[in-house]
């Protein structure tokens, strides 16, 4: 029932002399919400960037669906169900906001380049459905009419959603999100709490979220992880999380510090 | 205040340098002697008491002290200048331009009058080039008169900048043309052939039409030139998907027109191997050759970043042309000398080996390139080739495997530049290594860029500029290469996206069936 | 869950990586058996000969050094190559030329020039000119053509790069001609003139101005670590190379720092035009392109970003493209060749280069 859908084991990252993810333990059952918080600079970004590929960690074993991910390339993770959103969104700015879902569905269309000079009927088949498919997430995400514009003319809550789409198009397994309402007002981040509770409850995705804003983090999580300096200090419910000593002070401290 | 000042002193400095420069590369000659030919026919009546090639001297230099002048009045930002700062940054900036000028006028005028001959050091500065720009007067007097002709044009630009830029018939320009078009576009007759694809075919029919008509018309050399000039749009459409659509800095792109030429040379030639194999078995072992080098130089390389590509395939190229160069391989690719009586195509016995055939047999393979290029654009590789540009990191997020991608792109880009120098080398009936220097590459790039990068009517419409206009324009050929560097430079300051950018194609399709995305069976994505 | 402590180390691992260690062992089986061919079996040259490439190689090396390190300092901090390097040097090849020919005209006697009467103060001059001019270059170079980028694209710096590089050389073609200019060094540093030492049966010269680039070239780089290691503008170039926003936020100007680091660059280039010049004795409009390519390898090959490691690959790279033909056993004319072919042999081995681990995916 409840399967684990990642699972990190002494995971750990450094550069140089700084240890930006030390020994983190982690481990996310399969169709829930779970939080990585932490102070700026505890290496949750890194975290991810692990996760997705982009850095070899020096120590420690992922696991996603009891497979591991270390070594693999970020374009194979990718495949194999893990989709991302970024901090500072980072979408093909130039394309229109269809090309940026198409592009998410690139590893599942099956086109040749040779059938695409012949343009097969099945390249064609495949083409209409991937269109389709496009056409259903920008609707799901609320941005239909806007599928011809260019990503970089988009609002900013929209460029955010259409950033999700593009995960989504990836039919992922998981979903990392990270730091999904970092600039939104708190109607629109009201919203956006809703709809990633949406996409665990309509689509199944589990996801892995980082975020600052805590009315997010405990309004929506199951379970949170909290990083500092790279090092695990706590994990449980919001609830635990709240009143754990060690993050308060995490917190507080370097807020103190920061007031000095 | 002080800032009208600065801006003045900096735009007369510029322009000064500016202006010294291009007497210095001796252009204010070549172009007074261009403008004398299109103004005058070249007539050698003097013009308001002024000898010919002074008077069409001066006209160039009185549009340059202008633009010095509006570039010294530049604009406040919120805020409307005053007569009197626009002539103060204006007149400073004419005033140095001229000072600077004038100084120059001075010492060469002097130098020349001393007796030295400068053309020792400078090339340009011949006898009778510093003669036209002392416009006939002694050193002196040639110096004042730039420093008040240069004052007085640097005014007149400052009065320029400021009635274009705040009379009110600017506004009603803008508002007037863009009225008219929308009365245009939405005149139902323009609609009606916009939107009907029959007439569009009917367009594009004649334009066929007309272009396979044309090499009939057109004589020896202009077929030729017309063939060069296809011979780059190839290769433009070539580098266009490397650079343009998968956004890798390729400037060793000449090595596979090369690899392709001598294929096709070495293959059909007498010498130095007598295999005379026919022109038609040539093409695609030239094409596939110029792809294996590309997949070849492509496989250590493409893991790296962009600007290690640029540099290997750089070197690369001089690789090649060192190779070609070297008298090593004379027994195989024939050395310095090249190989001569490359063969030429023909068809049932009939040889398509004059300009006119290769006019066509170049548009065949323009078209069938461009095709390719369109089919290939429009597919999932051509949307992954573009994610890759945009940016690389997001893209091996996405699922793409970058790698692969980016060798498919350089591979088939190759094999272009292959097609290319196939036809190049047999239209040439000859193939040396002097064909095949870095200049070809920075060409191409240059047409491509500034066409516009990932489009196909930039690329075509870039090699038609930068390799056609050259041609009719004889005279500037000198600084051809010098403002295809200006040009990227400028380009890239000003407009990266080119001059012809491409258009984004429309998808969305438009009121579909169910409006409410909600339903169970409307939901994306999920595990099936 | 089971062994949570047990930490494994984790290296990249694929068929890549194969095919490099196979390439690598059948490289360095051809290496060794074609030393030990000219060396023992057949020896081509006797030792003096071989002396006398290595000099040459080492000459080489510290002027690719010198050019190398501008292209690892501007790299350190902007991430990006600036291509117009090897122009700029030719621009203050030229600008040492035009010091030595004034200087020669300049008669001080009947019969003596300025130049062969005060030749240190000649060559003095002569660099000082050089670096002026490369410096301003690449001032202006930054500042027209790279400034106005900074936060584009990758692609599109590096094209205004390769923009600038063309313009510069065909602006030196036409200013200059095509033709190529023989540097009239001071009598006393007559290309060729030296010290001759005895080696086996042959002897050995080594050229004043052999020795002459050797000794200026050491000399700036002494010259230029004290500036990176010691000053308050070093300091602050180290800040910026590190992190250009943090930087900014401590009060140091990025931009000021920027445009300090190509003026450098600049210097550094214009000394290695002046020493090419003096050494070799050609300047054309063309002189800079090859050994900026060159010097790029060197600095890849050291691990770009890094300085000692740019010196380190300059110096080698002089010395294996002076000894690699004979080596190899191919013609002298093929000696660019080995050059581009080690930069392409770096880049699929080793492209964090010898001494460095600069690069990262995201430190842009």
């Amino acid at each position: 029932m409840d399967n684990i859908a990642l699972e990190t084991i002494g995971l750990s990252k450094r550069f140089g002399g700084l240890i930006a993810v030390n020994a983190v333990d982690l481990s996310i059952r399969e169709k829930s919400i779970f939080s990585v918080i932490g102070p700026n600079g505890a290496g949750k970004t890194t975290f991810y960037n692990c996760i997705t590929g982009f850095y070899a960690p020096e120590a420690g074993e992922i696991l996603f669906f009891n497979k591991s991910l270390v070594g693999l390339s970020p374009d194979r993770i990718a495949q194999m169900g893990i989709a991302r959103t970024y901090q500072n969104i980072r979408l093909f700015a130039n394309m229109t906001t269809l090309e940026n879902i198409l592009i998410g569905q690139h590893h599942l269309l099956k086109t040749s380049w040779v059938e695409a000079i012949l343009q097969t009927p099945r390249m064609r088949r495949e083409e209409a459905d991937a269109l389709n498919e496009a056409m259903r997430l920008l609707r799901f995400v609320g941005l239909s009419g806007m599928g011809d514009q260019v990503a970089r003319n988009l609002p900013y809550g929209a460029q955010r959603r259409l950033e999700v789409a593009r995960a989504l198009a990836l039919k992922p397994s998981m979903l990392l999100l990270d730091e999904p309402t970092a600039g939104m007002n708190p109607n629109e981040t009201m919203e956006m709490m809703r709809f990633i509770q949406r996409l665990r409850d309509e689509l199944e995705i589990t996801i892995l979220l980082i975020e600052h804003d805590m009315r997010v983090v405990m309004g929506i999580s199951e379970q949170i992880a909290v990083l500092d300096y790279g090092v695990k200090i706590a994990e449980g419910t919001p609830r635990e999380i709240q009143g754990n000593a060690q993050v308060i002070e995490a917190y507080l401290g370097r807020a103190a510090t920061a007031a000095a | 205040m002080t800032r009208h000042i600065r801006n003045g002193i900096n735009a007369g400095i510029i322009f000064g340098i500016v202006t010294i420069f291009l007497f210095m590369i001796g252009f204010t000659t070549t172009i007074s002697d261009l403008l004398g030919q299109l103004l005058r026919n070249g007539s050698s009546i003097a013009v308001m008491g002024f000898t010919p090639g002074i008077f069409d001297l001066l006209v160039f230099l009185f549009f340059i002290g202008m633009w010095a002048g509006i570039s010294g009045a530049k604009k406040t930002p919120d805020k409307i200048d005053t007569w009197g700062t626009v002539l103060l940054s204006s007149g400073i900036a004419g005033l140095l331009h001229g000072i600077l000028v004038g100084g120059l006028a001075l010492l060469v005028g002097s130098l020349l009058q001393a007796g030295v001959t400068m053309t020792v050091y400078f090339a340009q500065l011949l006898p009778d080039a510093i003669h036209l720009f002392l416009i006939g007067l002694n050193a002196t007097s040639a110096g004042s008169f730039y420093v008040i002709f240069f004052l007085i044009t640097g005014l007149i630009g400052g009065v320029v900048a400021r009635t274009i830029r705040y009379g009110s018939w600017r506004q009603n320009l803008t508002a007037w043309s863009k009225n008219k078009w929308q009365a245009f576009t939405a005149w139902p007759q323009y609609q009606r052939i916009r939107h009907n694809k029959l007439n569009l075919f009917v367009v594009y029919g004649l334009l066929i039409l007309i272009v396979f008509l044309l090499p009939q018309v057109l004589g020896q050399y202009w077929n030729y030139t017309v063939g060069t000039v296809g011979i780059y749009v190839l290769l433009g459409l070539g580098l266009n998907i490397v650079v343009g659509l998968a956004g890798m800095l390729d400037l060793g792109y000449v090595a596979f027109f090369a690899i392709g030429a001598y294929t096709v040379a070495l293959l059909t030639a007498p010498a130095p191997h007598h295999l005379m194999w026919n022109f038609w078995v040539t093409v695609p072992i030239g094409i596939l050759l110029a792809a294996f080098a590309g997949i070849v130089l492509g496989i250590p390389v493409l893991r790296l970043r962009g600007d290690y590509l640029a540099i290997v395939t750089l070197g690369f190229g001089q690789i090649i042309a060192v190779l070609l160069h070297s008298d090593e391989l004379t027994a195989f690719t024939g050395g310095p000398r090249g190989v001569a009586a490359v063969g030429g195509p023909s068809l049932f016995g009939i040889s398509l080996g004059t300009p006119e055939g290769f006019v066509y047999l170049i548009l065949l393979a323009v078209i069938l390139v461009i095709f390719v290029t369109i089919r290939l654009r429009n597919s999932r590789v051509g949307r992954a080739w573009e994610a890759i540009r945009e940016d690389e990191t997001v893209a091996r997020a996405m699922g793409i495997n970058t790698w692969s991608h980016k060798l498919l792109a350089f591979a088939i880009g190759a094999s272009f530049a292959g097609l290319g120098g196939v036809i190049f080398a047999s239209r040439n009936q000859f193939t040396g290594p002097e064909d095949y220097n870095l200049m070809v590459s920075f060409n191409v790039l240059a047409s491509v860029i500034v066409g516009g990068m990932g489009s196909i009517p930039g690329v075509i419409g870039g090699a038609f500029t930068l390799k056609g206009l050259p041609e009719v324009l004889r005279e500037l050929e000198n600084y051809r290469v010098l403002a295809f560097g200006a040009l990227l430079v400028v380009m890239m300051l000003i407009r990266p996206e080119g001059l012809l950018p491409t258009s984004r194609r429309k998808m969305e399709i438009k009121e579909l069936h169910d409006p409410d995305g909600k339903e169970a069976g409307e939901t994306p994505g999920g595990k099936s | 869950m089971q062994q949570k402590t047990a930490l494994h180390v984790h290296k990249p691992v694929g068929t890549y990586r194969y095919v490099q260690i196979i390439l690598g062992v059948f490289f360095s089986a051809y290496l060794l058996w074609r030393l030990y061919v000219v060396l023992i079996a057949h020896p081509a040259y006797g030792p003096d000969t071989w002396l006398r490439f290595t000099i040459d190689g080492v000459v080489l090396g510290s002027v690719y050094a010198l050019i190398a390190i501008g292209y690892t300092l501007v790299y350190g901090i902007l991430f990006m190559i600036n291509f117009a390097h090897g122009d700029v040097m030719m621009l203050g090849a030229f600008g040492g030329y035009f010091v030595f020919e004034a200087l020669g005209a300049y008669k001080v006697s009947s019969s003596l020039s300025f130049l062969n009467a005060y030749p240190v103060i000649s060559v003095i001059l002569a660099f000082l000119a050089g670096m002026a001019v490369s410096s301003t270059a690449g001032y202006f170079l930054e500042k027209i053509a790279y400034r106005p980028l900074r936060g584009a694209p990758r692609l599109v710096p590096l094209i205004s790069a390769v923009g600038a590089s063309i313009f510069l050389e065909n602006a030196a073609q036409l200013l200059f001609s095509t033709q190529r200019w023989d540097y009239t060094n001071p009598a006393v540093l007559n290309r060729g003139a030296g010290w001759n030492i005895h080696v086996g049966q042959g002897t050995v010269v080594v050229t004043y101005t052999g020795v002459l680039t050797i000794v200026v070239s050491v000399l700036i780089m002494i010259g230029l670590y004290l500036l990176v290691k010691r000053t308050r503008l070093g300091r602050a170039m180290r800040a910026v190379a590190e992190n250009k926003s943090t930087a900014a936020l401590m009060g140091v100007d990025v931009d000021g720092i920027i445009s300090r680091t190509f003026i450098i660059s600049g210097v550094l280039a214009g000394a290695a035009g002046v020493m090419w010049g003096i050494h070799l004795g050609l300047v054309y409009y063309y002189v800079g392109f090859i050994p900026g390519i060159k010097a790029f390898t060197a600095a890849v090959l050291g691990g770009i970003g890094s300085i000692p490691g740019a010196m380190l690959g300059g110096l080698f790279l002089g010395v294996v493209e002076s000894l690699g033909p004979a080596v190899l056993g191919i013609s002298f004319q093929l000696k660019d060749v080995i050059a581009f072919s080690i930069l392409v042999l770096v880049l699929v081995f080793r492209p964090t280069g010898i001494l460095g681990e600069v690069l990262s995916e995201e430190k842009v």
